[in-house]
This record gives structure tokens, C-alpha cells and sequence, in this order.
């Protein structure tokens, strides 16, 4: 029986109350105080986001500036209410247009907390889907979708689409121009060893989707993937054209796709929601193409000098380029003076992180790039304290190029009026945990 | 709409509690009530925003509920939604203002608009004022009835929440046979899902007093409606999917088929992008091939790739709570993840809390191929910024020696640690050398080389330093200067603050003395009279006994403090299997986060009178508690209860049965009879036993709980039958005892037992005389009806029948003797 929550509170970095709602009655109406006291203030904050306090459990999350809370005193599923709270905060950010923070949550109250009454009942998540919600619950927070008033747009059948027979398209939506516009983001997470060896390595991806498409059209993506290529060339009885094929480790799609279908056909063919939604989540482990080599050389000269050397080299195709491309090489921290030199790009001392923070707006494919640096260290009389060195973490982003070499093959729109769709497609790779050991 | 909530931020020292403010809001509202003004609505509304923004920082405007609800008469959705939620939040505790709501409520509940009437039972639910629960019945049971799926959805929680204020309003008004009937004909599926919560609730807690509630709950995971939830389970929500799914975990199909058609069915729910969904697939999954273990082994390898899917997306809160059930699997099956140690790897930037469980998994999935690996990749993490993640790693870099992977060059890793001279990283090391040393004595040479070399002046932390005085002790003989040392530490005995470390220095001086007389006599003088000065209770006794003891015999004193040593072999398993096993069973749930079945962390009051279903976990409770303890001071079981637990095994496992009770306090009355049982006793005058024709059992059968929990689990139910006690039979069931005793008679042993009057439960066992084939039973009897319910799982269903007539024939007896 997973019930997910007892009480939800918002609060803000100060333990003060910005909203609070109560589901059921069996935790206490004071969990806030006890929140405050033992977790908020205490040094327990951010150790682990599942607390027990008396009998109550406390889960926990940090968004902006904001804390959510949950509050339960049952054995609860803990998975759904994380996901509760994650998929409640996206609600709400569809609904402000972008940020949440406290004081989006000040200026909205009374909308949170109307949509947390449509959104829970009892402790049971009931429909979160914010196509469904707007239809009822909008910013100016007048319209009843039974009402006799008429309204600026029909809504046809709202009631079924409410209770969420249909989920998440609405019928009757009409686009002079129809377009889709298709994003693989992918985030290369990278451990690598001080010897540039690869201890780990993967690529999660996200195909994002944006549709402005009339009526209820049925959607079909082809990628360059194995078991999808395989399947069709079995089909086809021919061969797949010679060129990467990627094989997916875990694959998760959005609710809108047949995986009936997926699994039957190995196709990925749905009915989109209408505006943006996350369409597919995929993971990769295997064959994944580094966008960047790094290789430091991190030497201390005695006790008060270090010298330190970084190269960069660009991997990926010498017609494409990274954009704000950070590279943080770690210094100790009690460095005195240091003096850079970079062959692009511009770097200097950080002292609140401790590291070198070198920048380079613009990084072409096939280039490598240099930094070298003498660092002075403040001599300490404690000189048997070695530095334990964290390592040198970058981040990037490469439009056009995808760490895993998963392409878009075909996007297909069919739709019973036939009408003509633009369909966009664009990839971008940027850097996750991408960590090198010096 | 400015927030007004900024006030309380800056409060102006005229109005610090807002007080002023509330009685303006009450003037303000009074003038707005009769008014029909245009535009009186938006100034409504603003007033309104106030009055909730108040509430939700904690100032009480309950002072102005009247007005609220004078002003409620509006066609404003907006302003009937926070006067509704207004009213909720203080009905309770001014319940009767609260009848005023009622009224309006009522109204709003026969509205034209289905919202309206949605809201306002939401509402009225939500009042939780016991004496107005009268008002409720109506409104819910045409809610139940509406034509709109959106009141009917709410209708199916609200008879969950009337239940929740008054039982019997609610089953009076026959509202759960309602809701099974909404829940198994409404075209809604969101309406489906709330009555199943509800009616799962509901039936929950009714089962213990009530049979039919107790038939319905298990009608609830019966095939019909199972199968009827899977056949729509696309239409749930991802939410209430959640819910099917954890109903179906509880449901067991009787043959293998069916197995794989469930699980084909739903394989596609592992790419479902909530990740709950995910989990409670795999949870379903995994209880749905408990008992085929080649089976099993696949569905792990088929949830592995979504399970590291799901760590690695989403925020570190979320990943922590799939990490928990990666953790639970991973400690089940250390060798099925052995190949996917790069997974665990732990990433600079990510919380503590996401690392320990890594670490820990680590070490698990250590073994002859990957060692080399992960042992670099922890001694990466040992010179971590972070201190409690480097001594997490060191630790963990201990236990994997400790599993006899390459322990040579762990050994010389651990002394690495030693080498950079950081306070943690010696600390903790030292800690571990001391266990290396006493699971393998033959590393000495090389450590005490070591170990030497370290000045007991750089080592703080008890219990490192305790390890250190315990090598001192021990390698006296080895160290040059060991006596030396120890005599610096017993110098500076006013300063230790720490028992432990008074008490270990004690036992050392005390062994250096015997191999090194005229070097150490001097410091074990002074360390005895510090000793028997001190104020500590143990630390006075241990220097008296010792003083005592060389007194009386000084080879004898020898013998006692320096004994041949044992190589320690065996570990203290932090859980006993019951426990892992619950928890596995609670998967998908806090139970896994907390590594705790939840009756350990939920409220006694939740439980309920019939608690004692749990009664088999429940007697392991007390040992594990203490194991955790005992883990957490040392790792190693200390050689006197590796000889205990040893002899245990030797004496069979009836002894080990009798630990198991022992500790809990509650059963004190039902160990006595058992240790009776044991050793006969309580036969001596009992007559010889009808003996079956047809099947005879053995007199001294003999089952662990472990054993019994694990066959319970795995067999199915093989009879399923109504017993009766005679009166005698009542009036001699004061205790379950009575009946053990006498069922132990018929050669059929009770395992657990628990309960008051007038229900009690009870778990027993026989064995075939002439085959180890086992007869499980839980046999719940209610005095009032003086009728039993009984279960029987056999091993050899051939004799289900005589079995089953046996027992019930000695049940019938119970009472006539």
C-alpha cells in the first residue's frame, strides 16, 4: 500500500513555513518544529534524506532555495514519494513558467495549494499530469471545466481527460503550422584514473520533445540503434547499411509510448502529449566516444612549489566545436600565488574552490589545447600534511555530437487529415560527472 | 498579490504576534459578507489570501471562522477552495463552528457543476469532527453514485477517511461492499485505484477482528480481480499502477504458467519512466519467483540495467532510495553484481549518503577477480577530503582482507595507510590491523614491524587507541619497546578519559608483565594502583581481580591473561537471515531504507491488537539487537562467543530455538515450557501418545526458525480447514502454553506462539518419523467461537490428508485430558 505522504511542508532555508499541507492525521500537527530542530539546525542536514524522528519519518529534498518535506508515519514507499515530490515540483514549475524558489512559491500559494489538493488525496498521488490540470486549475484559477459559462476554448469531454482515461493529449488541438522539434541531450559521466585509464564510464541520454501538432497525430522514431536496426533488416530480409550500430543498455520511455509495441516491433510509435514533455530516457555503457582527453602532470617542487600541467585535446570531429568548455584543476589550499599560462581560453586562481578555473568559450574538434602553472604555497610549520588531490572536473557541451553516436534515422507524423510537419532535430552533448584523477 | 506572508518576516514591534492584523481581517470580512457588490469577489479573494497566508505561517486565525464561512457564499471556485481548505484546517479543534460549515457544504455537494460537488465532499471528509459524521453518510454514498467520475474518485477516498474518524459509521453504512463494487464495474480507472487503496485499508485493519473482513482481504488477491486489475493495468495512472502492482506482489499463482504470464505482461512496466513503477515491477517480479530459483536468478539479471538506470537519473534523494533496494539486492546476491563493480564507483561530488551505500556494496561484491580493482578504487577514496568517507573506505578495505581475497597485498595497502600520517586514516587502520591480527596470526611479523613505529601520542580516537594497547599487549615479545610504551600510557592514566582504554591497558601491562617481567614490573605496579583507585565500576574490578589473581597464583594469573590464542574464523553477521528476509519481503518500502522490517520503526499503536502475526520475526528481534551491538563494538565475535555459538551447532538446533526466545521478555513464560520440553520434563507424566495409523511422527523433531520461516514462505497451502475446540478445550486455553503442551503430546511442536485472549496464533511442526519430510502450521484460534483456523503446508503432499486429520484430531482432544 503505498501511501506517500501524511503531511507535506515547503520551508525555506531558514525553517520558515511557506506552505503546508496535512493528508492525514497521524503525524502530529508540530513536524515542522521537529524538522527544524533535528534536521535543519543540526549538522544531520544533508547527511542522509530519510530521517526518524519519534515515529515519524522525514523525507527530504532541497530544490533552489526551498526544502520540501515529507512527512509519514507508516512503513511508506519512499521511491514514489521522492518521485512525488520531483514530478509535484515540475507541475508547479509548468505553472509559474520556469523557477521555482521561494518566491515563486510566495507569489503562487494559493495555486500550490489548490493543485496540492487536486494532486494527493489521503496520502495517494492521484493525476499529476499538468495537461490535465490546466484544463481545470488555471494561473487566474477562475474556470471550471463544467461550468455553462462559456469559455475561450472548447473542451470537449473534459471530464473523462480529468480523471485520465486518455492521459495526456487533449482532443481538438489545432496548429496553423505543424512542427516537432526533436532533442537528444546526452551527459557523459567519466572517472578516469590519474594513469588515463577509464574506470567508468556511461552516457544517459534524453530525447526531449516539443510538438505543435494538430489533432491526434500517431508518431514513429527510428534510431541508428542495434535491436531496432536488427529487427527491420529482418523484415526487410537485407543487410543494415554498414555504420554504427549503438546498442542501448536500459531504455525508459514516457507513458505515451506503446511498449507493446516496443517490444513486439521494436519501434517507438506514440500519440504525443501537446507542447514539451521528456520522451525517452536511454543508458549507455559501451563504446561511448570521449568528446575530451585530459592529461595532467601535477609535480611538487619541495614544500612551497608546485608545477602543474594540463593538457586538453578535442576528439570529436574537427568540423564541430564545444561551447563553455570549464576545466577546475584543483590547487591546495593554502596556494599563495600562482602564475597561468594557457595556449586559449582564459584561467585564474579560484580561491573559494581551490582549484585553477580555466575557461575557453570556444573549443574546435581535433585541437588540444595547454595550461601550465607554477603554483606557490604558503609554507606551514604542519609539513607533514600531504594534499589529497580531488580531481580535475570538467564541464562542456558539444552541439551536434552525441557521446554514444545515436542518430535520428527517421521521424515519421501520421495524422487522418494528412497534413505536411517540420520536423527538427538537434543534439548536443554535455559533461555530467566528468572527473579526472590527478 | 503581494505576499503577505513578508510581515512575519520583519515584524514591526507594534504587532509582533499579528494580532492587530487578525482583528482587522475580522472587520474587514464582516463589512464584505452581506455585500453584493460588483468587484466585492477580488476584495473577497485578497482578504482570503491573507487569512491562508496566516495560517500557513502558524498565526492562529481561527478567531475569524464565522466570518470565513459567512463569506463562503460565493460562485468563486478560487474563494470556495481556500475557505474549504480554511475550514479543514480548524474544524477539528473548533468543532463547533464547524457545524456551520456543514450546512454550506451540504449544499455545495448537490451543486450542478461536478467540481463543486467533488471539492465540497473533499472537503467534508476532510473536517475530521467525529460527532458530525452523520452529515458525511449521505453526501458519500450519492458521491459513490454520481454520474461524474471525478466525485466518485473523491467519494472512494472520503469513505476511507470517514473510516479513519468512525469505524462504524463507515461498515454501518456498508460502504466498502459499495466500493468493491465500484471498484470491480466503474469505467474510471482512477476511481478503480482509489477504492482499491481504500478498500486495501480498510480490510487491513479489519481483518483482525472481523473473519469476513479478513475473507475479503484475501478475495482482494484472489484471481479474478487480480487478473481483472493486470487486463487494464495500461489505463491506471502511473500512480495507482504503483498500488496494482504491490497488490499483485501479494498474490501467489498456484502453477509456473502463470508466473510467466504475469511477468510478460508487465516486462514492459521496467522501461516505464516513474521510476516507483519500476520498482514495484521488480519487487513483483522478485516475490513472484521466490520459490523457482533458477528463475529468480534471471529476473535479477533482467532488473540489473533499470536499476542502475534509475541511480544514475534523477536527484541524489531518489537515487538514494533505489540505491537502498540495490543495496538489499546486492547483499542477497553478492556474485549476481561481481561483473558490475564499476557501477559502484563513487563520483566526487555525490552526498555521503549515496557513498556509504556504495562502499558497502563494494565490499560485497568483492571476490578472487575483482579485489585488485576495487581495492585500488577504495584506496583512492581512503585520501578523500572527505574524512568519514575515507574512513568508510579504509574500513571497507578491512573487511574485504578479512574475506581472504589477496589478503598479502591488502595487508601491505593497510600499512600504506598508516604511512601518510593523517589522525583518521591511522585510526582506523590500526583498528583493522588488530583484526587482521587475530584472524591471521601469521601477518604479525610484518605488521608489528610497523605498528612499532607509531607513537601512541598520535593516536586519539578509544578505539584506536585501544587496538594499539591490545597490540602492545599482545606482540610484547616482538615490540622492543613495547613495555616502555605501555608505561608512558600508564603514566598519563589521569588524562585518559575513556574506560575502554584503562581497561585494555590494564589486560596488557598484565600480558607484557608475564613476557617480560623486569622490564614491565614496575609499570604494572603503578597500573594497578591507578586501576584500583579508579572511579570506574569495571576498570577498579578488572585491576582488583588482576591483583587478586597474581596474589593467589602467579602461573595460574599466566594462564588466565596469556591463553594459547585462536585464530578467530567466524564473523558476526550484522542480521540475522529472518530479519533479511522480512525486509526483502517489505521491498519497495521505508523497511529497506532503514534495513529494518518495519514493525521495528513503526509505532506499537499502529500495529494493532493482532500484532502477533509477526510473531515469528518478532523472536528474533531481541538477538539481533544485541548482534548489532556487539557488531558495532568490534567486528569480530570475540573468541568466548565463537565458542558459544559453536557449541550451540554441536548441541543441535533445539538449543539454538531456545536462544531465539530467550530474549524476548514477553515469552519468559514460554521459554520455561520449552526448556521443560527440551529436556523432557514436562513428559513425565504424560501418557504415551495415540499414535496414527497411518502416519507417524517423530517424537523429536527438530526445526530452526530460520528453517521454518523459509519453508513457510516457499510451500504452498496444502489444507486450509476450520477446527473446533470443545468447551474443555476453551476453558483450558488461558495461555497458548496449555495447548503447546499438549499438542507436544501428539508429537506436533510448536515454534511461535503469541496472542490474548480472546485470539491467539499459533506456529507448529512435525516431522515423518521415518523421513526428514516436514508438516508446517499456523493455527488461529478465537476463543469467543471457539473455532480454529487452520493452515497446513506440507512437504510430502501424500500425507497432507493423514496429516490434517491427525492434527485436527489432537486439537479436538485439547481439553478432554
Amino acid at each position: 500500500m503505498p501511501v506517500a505522504a501524511s503531511a507535506i511542508y515547503f520551508l525555506n532555508l531558514r525553517g520558515d513555513v511557506l506552505i503546508n499541507r496535512l493528508y492525514r492525521d497521524d503525524v502530529g500537527g508540530n513536524m515542522v518544529d521537529a524538522f527544524r530542530l533535528h534536521i535543519l539546525q543540526t549538522k544531520e542536514l544533508g547527511t542522509c534524506p530519510v530521517r526518524q524522528i519519534g515515529g515519524c519519518s522525514f523525507f527530504y529534498m532541497r530544490i533552489s532555495n526551498v526544502y520540501i518535506v515529507i512527512v509519514v508515519s507508516s512503513n511508506a514507499n519512499v521511491a514514489c514519494a521522492f518521485k512525488f515530490v520531483v514530478e509535484a515540483v515540475n507541475l508547479f514549475k509548468s505553472y509559474f513558467g520556469g523557477a521555482f524558489d521561494e518566491d515563486a512559491i510566495r507569489n503562487n500559494f494559493v495555486l500550490i495549494y489548490e493543485l496540492l489538493d487536486e494532486i494527493m488525496d489521503f496520502g495517494y498521488p492521484q493525476n499529476l499530469s499538468p495537461e490535465m490540470l490546466k484544463l481545470y486549475i488555471t494561473q487566474e484559477g477562475v474556470r471550471s471545466p463544467f461550468s455553462s459559462k462559456p469559455t475561450d476554448r472548447p473542451v470537449p469531454n473534459a471530464t473523462l481527460q480529468v480523471t485520465g482515461a486518455v492521459g495526456w493529449r487533449r482532443e481538438g488541438l489545432v496548429y496553423k503550422k505543424n512542427e516537432v522539434f526533436l532533442d537528444i541531450v546526452e551527459s557523459v559521466n567519466l572517472l578516469m584514473s590519474s594513469k588515463g585509464s577509464v574506470l567508468r564510464c556511461d552516457v544517459t541520454g534524453k530525447i526531449l520533445m516539443k510538438c505543435f501538432l494538430t489533432g491526434m497525430p500517431d508518431l514513429k522514431l527510428g534510431l541508428n540503434d542495434k535491436i531496432g536496426l536488427e529487427k527491420e533488416s529482418e523484415i526487410k530480409s537485407r543487410p543494415t547499411k554498414s555504420g554504427k550500430t549503438i546498442e542501448l543498455d536500459d531504455v525508459t520511455f514516457h507513458q505515451c509510448v506503446n511498449l507493446t509495441r516496443f517490444n513486439s516491433e521494436k519501434t517507438v510509435s506514440f500519440v504525443p502529449p501537446d507542447g514539451e514533455f521528456e520522451l525517452m530516457k536511454y543508458r549507455i555503457t559501451e563504446g561511448v566516444n570521449l568528446p575530451f582527453r585530459v592529461l595532467p602532470t601535477i609535480k611538487e617542487l619541495g614544500r612551497t612549489r608546485m608545477e602543474v600541467n594540463v593538457k586538453v585535446k578535442s576528439v570529436f570531429g574537427a568540423k564541430m566545436f564545444a561551447l563553455g568548455v570549464v576545466i577546475k584543476v584543483p590547487v591546495p589550499k593554502q596556494t599563495a600565488k600562482t602564475s597561468v599560462q594557457v595556449t586559449s581560453g582564459r584561467a585564474k586562481y579560484n580561491a573559494s574552490m581551490d582549484c585553477l578555473m580555466w575557461k575557453i568559450r570556444k573549443f574546435p574538434g581535433q585541437t588540444e589545447s595547454t595550461l601550465s602553472a607554477e603554483v606557490e604555497l604558503i609554507s606551514t610549520i604542519a609539513e607533514k600534511k600531504s594534499w589529497t588531490r580531488p580531481p580535475i572536473q570538467m564541464e562542456f557541451q558539444v552541439p551536434m555530437f552525441t557521446a554514444s553516436g545515436l542518430r535520428v534515422r527517421f521521424l515519421k507524423v501520421w495524422e487522418k487529415s494528412g497534413y505536411n510537419t517540420v520536423e527538427w532535430v538537434r543534439y548536443i552533448t554535455k559533461a555530467g560527472s566528468y572527473e579526472i584523477r590527478c | 498579490m503581494a505576499p503577505p506572508a513578508q510581515s512575519q518576516r520583519s515584524p514591526s514591534p507594534s504587532q509582533p504576534s499579528g494580532k492587530g492584523e487578525v482583528s482587522d481581517l475580522k472587520m474587514q470580512l464582516r463589512q464584505l459578507a452581506g455585500s453584493r457588490a460588483p468587484g466585492t469577489d477580488d476584495s473577497k479573494r485578497d482578504l482570503f489570501k491573507k487569512v491562508i497566508s496566516y495560517m500557513t505561517i502558524g498565526i492562529d486565525v481561527s478567531s475569524v471562522f464565522s466570518e470565513m464561512v459567512m463569506c463562503s457564499a460565493t460562485s468563486d471556485i478560487v474563494l470556495k477552495k481556500m475557505c474549504y481548505l480554511y475550514v479543514g484546517n480548524y474544524a477539528k479543534y473548533n468543532p463547533d463552528l464547524a457545524l456551520l460549515t456543514i450546512n454550506f457544504l451540504q449544499r455545495d455537494c448537490k451543486d450542478e457543476d461536478p467540481m463543486i460537488r467533488g471539492l465540497a465532499l473533499r472537503s467534508l471528509g476532510s473536517l475530521r469532527v467525529p460527532n458530525l459524521v452523520e452529515y458525511l453518510v449521505g453526501p458519500l454514498g450519492a458521491g459513490l453514485k454520481d454520474g461524474n467520475s471525478y466525485v466518485r474518485m473523491v467519494a472512494a477516498v472520503g469513505v476511507l477517511k470517514l473510516y479513519h474518524i468512525s469505524v462504524s459509521t463507515c461498515l454501518d453504512a456498508d460502504f466498502p461492499a459499495l466500493l468493491k463494487h465500484l471498484m470491480l464495474n466503474d469505467p474510471d480507472s482512477q476511481v478503480v485505484a482509489n477504492c482499491l487503496s481504500a478498500l486495501q485499508e480498510i480490510w487491513g485493519v479489519e481483518a483482525s477482528s472481523s473473519e469476513e473482513a479478513a475473507r475479503e482481504r484475501e478475495a482482494l488477491i484472489s484471481k479474478p480481480i487480480i487478473y481483472y486489475l493486470l487486463n487494464r493495468i495500461k489505463e491506471f495512472s502511473e500512480w495507482a499502477q504503483c498500488t496494482v502492482l504491490e497488490l499483485v506482489s501479494k498474490y501467489a499463482p498456484p502453477d509456473s504458467n502463470e508466473i510467466f504470464d504475469i511477468m510478460n505482461l508487465l516486462e514492459d512496466r521496467l522501461q516505464h519512466a516513474n521510476g516507483a513503477v519500476v520498482l514495484a515491477t521488480i519487487k513483483l517480479f522478485l516475490q513472484l519467483t521466490l520459490s523457482m530459483t533458477d528463475v529468480h536468478q534471471q529476473v535479477y539479471e533482467r532488473i540489473k540495467a533499470p536499476l542502475l538506470t534509475l541511480v544514475s537519473s534523477g536527484s541524489p534523494e531518489q537515487s538514494y532510495a533505489v540505491l537502498s533496494h540495490l543495496h538489499l539486492l546486492v547483499m542477497r546476491a553478492p556474485m549476481l553484481f561481481a561483473s558490475d563493480y564499476k557501477h559502484l564507483y563513487c563520483q566526487y561530488n555525490e552526498p555521503f549518503y549515496v557513498k556509504k551505500l556504495k562502499l558497502e556494496m563494494l565490499t560485497a561484491v568483492a571476490n578472487e577477480s575483482n579485489t585488485y580493482e576495487i581495492v585500488t578504487e577504495l584506496c583512492e577514496y581512503a585520501a578523500n577530503v572527505d574524512i568519514p568517507i575515507a574512513r568508510e573506505s579504509i574500513r571497507a578495505v578491512g573487511k574485504i582482507a578479512l574475506e581472504q581475497y589477496d589478503v598479502n597485498a591488502i595487508v601491505d595497502r593497510l600499512l600504506q595507510f598508516l604511512e601518510m600520517e593523517k589522525d583518521y586514516v591511522t585510526a582506523e587502520t590500526l583498528v583493522l590491523v588488530k583484526d587482521l591480527l587475530r584472524k591471521y596470526p601469521q601477518w604479525s611479523h610484518d605488521c608489528i614491524a610497523v605498528i612499532g613505529n607509531i607513537s601512541s601520542n598520535n593516536v586519539q580516537e578509544p578505539k584506536a587507541k585501544a587496538a594499539l594497547i591490545w597490540m602492545l599487549g599482545e606482540y610484547a615479545q616482538d615490540m622492543q619497546d613495547a613495555p616502555y610504551a605501555l608505561e608512558g600510557l600508564i603514566d598519563d592514566w589521569e588524562d585518559e578519559t575513556s574506560p575502554e582504554v584503562r581497561l585494555h591497558l590494564l589486560t596488557a601491562v598484565m600480558k607484557c608483565f608475564f613476557r617480560r617481567p623486569p622490564e614491565t614490573q614496575k609499570a604494572l605496579g603503578s597500573a594497578l594502583a591507578a586501576g584500583l583507585a579508579d572511579m570506574h565500576q569495571d576498570v577498579h574490578d578488572r585491576a582488583l581481580f588482576y591483583y587478586r589473581l597474581l596474589q593467589h597464583n602467579i602461573s595460574v594469573a599466566n594462564s588466565v591473561v596469556n591463553p594459547p590464542k585462536q585464530a578467530v574464523s567466524v564473523f558476526a553477521d550484522t542480521q540475522s537471515s529472518e530479519i533479511k528476509d522480512r525486509i526483502f519481503d517489505e521491498f519497495n518500502s521505508l523497511s529497506v531504507v532503514y534495513q529494518k522490517p518495519c514493525y521495528m520503526f513503526t509505532d506499537k499503536e499502529h500495529q494493532g491488537p493482532f500484532a502477533f502475526s509477526e510473531e515469528l520475526g518478532n523472536l528474533a528481534i531481541g538477538v539481533d539487537d544485541q548482534r548489532v551491538e556487539a557488531n558495532d563494538e568490534d567486528l569480530l565475535l570475540s573468541t568466548t562467543r565463537k565458542e558459544d555459538s559453536l557449541s550451540q551447532q554441536t548441541q543441535g538446533a533445539l538449543l539454538v530455538s531456545l536462544d531465539h526466545t530467550e530474549p524476548a521478555a514477553t515469552h519468559a513464560q514460554q521459554t520455561n515450557s520449552v526448556i521443560d520440553d527440551i529436556f523432557g520434563l514436562g513428559l513425565s507424566s504424560s501418557p504415551t501418545p495415540t499414535p496414527s495409523p497411518l502416519l507417524k511422527l517423530n517424537a523429536k523433531a527438530v526445526l530452526d526458525p530460520t528453517t521454518f520461516q523459509q519453508k513457510w514462505r516457499q510451500l504452498p497451502v496444502s489444507t486450509l480447514q476450520e477446527g473446533f475446540l470443545t468447551s474443555q478445550g476453551v476453558a483450558a486455553m488461558t495461555t497458548p502454553d496449555a495447548l503447546v503442551r499438549h499438542m507436544q503430546l501428539h508429537y506436533i511442536h510448536c515454534i511461535a506462539s503469541g496472542g490474548q485472549a480472546p485470539n491467539f496464533k499459533l506456529f507448529f511442526f512435525a516431522q515423518k518419523a521415518d523421513e526428514p519430510s516436514n508438516f508446517l502450521v499456523e493455527c488461529i484460534i478465537n476463543l469467543s467461537t471457539s473455532k480454529a483456523q487452520i493452515k497446513i503446508k506440507v512437504e510430502d503432499e501424500s500425507a497432507s490428508q493423514a496429516f490434517a486429520a491427525l492434527f485436527q484430531a489432537a486439537l479436538s482432544k485439547f481439553g478432554m485430558a
